[in-house]
């Protein structure tokens, strides 16, 4: 801000020049810096220097930043706070009715309502099954990637990419139309295979999408392969940041690869494995878009996750956007809880390494 | 042919709600019909209302169809418009568009029409079990005033016009009715050595097995689980009910009848021992996944895959361009549990409302009235095979369907609504809960049958007596 070179200090300029401005000059410094520039800058220089001493620099070069996430995500959120304590529908959003404070009646509703605990089974469950199997897909893509020559290593890092930059509408779409009843290639496929590898004629025309079991784990297959690409990229650059004498001085003292990763790779990447797998749960936890395509649209209540329960609650008819509401607090609730017990489990890293 | 017959008819007609909610969307092409005030086989007619009294009308009226855009009824709106203009020379310049929305997205349009306040329309259709909960939940427009002036009131079948009235106020006019058969194809009946049509359950179900002997690899029946319009069949058939309204008011659920349970056994049944359904019906309405627009049971008849199904005459449209064969088409009613007379039937249709928000109240009437006109709505049924809202000339066209015709025909002599109608029967049979397709569903797929049917039926009976499941 005040560091353009011609007005160096020690290079004041004459008194004569120094009547711009309202500001009254300030009592001469002993630097002598601060009174040439004040002396001779304009009033966005001398903010400039305000700015420095008073150390708020940072602070208003994160405003811009802070403001645009304050509109776009804390006041709807502070928006959706308020909505979950009042019976907010049709009536209200447009006016006909004033809204009313309900209290915790929408999380009551919420919390004894069956299908909830059914949806939030399925997310948990889901959650459990999909973050460690993409963690571990990713990973050996990643140690893959880093044995890999450069020119295979450029074509399986692009391979892997094009699968995480498919849109997820399309990739759902993509996979409904795999596991279809009609003419899917995987209910074909399954068909033709002898008995002994578990094919049969029963997988003709065998509906992927009307059970939560097979439904999720068509979900599940998807997921790992649009999601490990990213922890495969990541873990390969934090293996490029491990210097090689470690897993030198490991092999010269007997270590196999096996032994090599956990005992050397494992612990040094430890604190890229916990962001990876928060941020892994934080995505499969609230999957909305390819659960919503998968299980052909909304389906029935026993096949929703939480995503799909708060969908339902707001956007089928009546709308009840006061309990889809606490529902979506719910959930920002319990990814809280997860995000708290993560960094928690990174900063005792922190501490330990 | 005396009176006996004609008022089971109207009675019949007069249970009219929504066949058209679960034709569950055609396809989701939206289209726009302007037309020009020009020529149109417009002839002044009887049911106007001449009522009009502003010089100048508005420049537009948007008038929302469900559905996909079918191309006669296309050609009927603008020959419909044509007849506004020259009816009503004050609204010579307006033109009117129509836009289609598919079923699946009615609730999402009006709800976004009334909250944003944006791209609302001034006339909209909608199916007849809507009617009771659109109107309290406010987007329709209150009608009394331009029904007591109005020349085509008196000629209504009076049960279709209480249907759309809530405390002595009525926010909707009936537009068209219809009912559910069993499609079939004479041809496959001859092959399989069916000689007539099957009017017991036992029947249906043994018919559907030859069927499926003779003509290997097809499905005999779709046994869909999230069409509780065509499912309610089986229960009526049986003498169950699906819930009941005391006096007070209050609502019971009956699932757990034993007349009602019997249907649900029965239907259960149909994919569990009977195998006469695939697995894949299980979870889909009559055109495949609840959102989807085509496909299911519908396509699958089409192409030959399945050998019977339920759905009304005005499924033609939704067929499969490549159908394997059109010509062999027949219907015959659902039949009851021990016959020999058909199950009461879903009685459904369409309603035509002026939408609460429109700043074209007057307009948007005297637009229903041209269209809904006892010579307009009955050309529009006779389009589609739907029935006309006018109680003579329901009369009239009894005996003019053709064969395809005769089942429905049959059918719609004996219709119920209730407790389709409820005014919470949206919050139970949708995807908010879908209470009857889950449980039939979970049944299908194992689920313990006392502890399901009684769970689902606790949760009816609340969500329809407070709008909660809880």
């Amino acid at each position: 801000m005040v560091t353009s070179s011609q007005n160096r200090p020690g290079t004041p300029s004459p008194a004569g020049s120094t009547n711009e401005g309202p500001e009254p000059r300030g009592p001469r410094n002993t630097t002598g810096r601060s009174v040439s520039l004040f002396l001779d800058r304009s009033f966005q220089q001398r903010a400039g220097i305000w700015i420095r001493k008073r150390g708020v620099g940072p602070y208003l070069l994160l405003l811009p930043a802070t403001a645009v996430i304050a509109a776009l995500i804390l006041w709807p959120a502070v928006q959706v706070g308020l909505f979950s304590f009042q019976n907010y529908g049709l009536m209200q959003i447009s006016g006909v009715l004033p809204t009313q404070w309900v209290g915790w009646a929408n999380y009551s509703q919420i919390l004894h309502d069956h299908e909830f605990w059914v949806s939030l089974k399925i997310s948990v469950y889901f959650a459990v099954v999909v973050v460690p199997l993409t963690l571990i897909v990713g990973t050996l893509v990643g140690l893959l990637l880093e044995r890999l020559g450069p020119k295979m290593r450029m074509f399986v890092s692009v391979s892997a990419i094009l699968a995480w930059a498919t849109p997820a509408v399309t990739a759902s779409v993509v996979f409904a139309n795999l596991v279809g009843t009609d003419g899917g290639v995987v209910d074909w496929a399954l068909a033709k295979l002898p008995s002994w590898l578990g094919g049969g004629a029963h997988w003709a025309g065998y509906s992927w999408t009307n059970a939560a079991l097979p439904a999720y784990t068509v979900l599940t297959v998807m997921l790992v392969w649009t999601g490990f690409p990213f922890i495969a990229v990541t873990v390969l650059a934090a293996l490029r940041t491990l210097p090689s004498e470690l897993h030198e001085a490991a092999r010269v003292d007997g270590a196999g690869p096996w032994r090599d990763f956990w005992k050397v790779t494992f612990p040094l990447l430890r604190p890229v494995f916990l962001v990876l797998a928060l941020l892994s749960t934080i995505w499969d936890f609230g999957m909305f878009t390819q659960a919503y395509i998968i299980n052909g649209q909304l389906g029935n209540p026993d096949q929703y996750n939480l995503g799909l329960y708060e969908y339902a609650q707001a956007f089928t008819q009546p709308p009840h956007y006061g309990v889809a509401s606490a529902a979506a607090f719910v959930l920002t609730i319990i990814l809280l809880i997860v995000t708290v017990g993560y960094v928690r489990a990174a900063i005792k890293q922190g501490a330990l390494a | 042919m005396g009176l006996r017959k004609r008022s089971a008819v109207i009675g019949a007609a007069a249970g009219v709600a929504a066949a058209a909610l679960a034709i569950a969307g055609c396809s989701s092409s939206s289209s726009s019909t302007s037309s020009s005030a020009a020529t149109g086989g417009a002839t002044g007619n009887a049911a106007t209302s001449g009522a009009s009294s502003s010089a100048s009308g508005p420049a537009s009226l948007t008038v929302w169809r469900m559905g996909g855009s079918v191309p006669s009824q296309v050609t009927w709106m603008n020959s419909v418009v044509a007849e506004f203009h020259k009816e009503f020379p004050q609204y010579a310049n307006t033109q009117v568009n129509v836009k289609w929305i598919p079923w699946g997205n009615r609730t999402q349009d009006w709800n976004n029409a009334l909250s944003s306040g944006k791209n609302i329309p001034d006339i909209t259709e909608l199916g007849n079990t809507d009617t009771p909960a659109e109107a309290a939940t406010g987007i329709l427009a209150p009608l009394n005033s331009n029904l007591s002036s109005w020349s085509g009131t008196k000629g209504l079948v009076p049960g279709m016009l209480a249907n759309d009235t809530q405390s002595g106020t009525t926010y909707a006019v009936p537009w068209f009715g219809g009912v559910r058969a069993v499609w079939y194809r004479t041809d496959q009946f001859k092959k399989a050595g069916i000689t007539a049509a099957p009017t017991t359950w036992a029947e249906l179900q043994a018919d559907a097995v030859k069927l499926q002997n003779a003509y290997p690899g097809t499905a005999g029946f779709d046994a869909i689980t999230n069409d509780t319009n065509a499912f309610a069949s089986f229960i009526w058939g049986a003498g169950g009910q699906i819930a009941t309204q005391d006096s007070s008011g209050k609502w019971t659920g009956n699932l757990t009848d034993p007349k009602t349970e019997a249907a649900i056994k029965y239907y259960v049944g149909l994919y569990t021992t009977a195998k006469v359904s695939p697995s894949k019906y299980i979870g889909q309405t009559e055109l495949g996944n609840a959102g989807a627009t085509s496909g299911g049971p519908n396509e699958d008849f089409g192409l030959g895959k399945l050998d019977m199904y339920i759905d009304g005459p005005w499924a033609k449209a939704t067929l499969p361009k490549n159908s394997v064969d059109t010509a062999n088409i027949s219907s015959f009613p659902i039949p009851s549990q021990n016959g020999p007379n058909p199950a009461p039937v879903f009685a459904g249709g369409s309603d035509l409302a002026v939408f609460k928000t429109s700043p074209n109240q007057q307009a948007a009437w005297d637009l229903i009235t041209v269209m809904d006109n006892p010579a307009n709505s009955t050309s529009f049924a006779a389009l589609s095979g739907f029935f006309s809202p006018y109680s003579a000339e329901i009369t009239a066209s009894e005996n003019t369907g053709g064969p395809f015709m005769a089942g429905f025909a049959k059918a719609a002599l004996n219709g119920q609504t209730a407790p389709l109608n409820a005014k919470n029967w949206a919050t139970a049979d949708n995807g908010k809960l879908n209470i009857i397709p889950t449980m039939l569903k979970q049944l299908m797929q194992g689920a313990p049958f006392d502890s399901t049917v009684a769970a689902a039926n606790t949760q009816l009976a609340n969500v329809l007596n407070t709008g909660s499941a809880s």
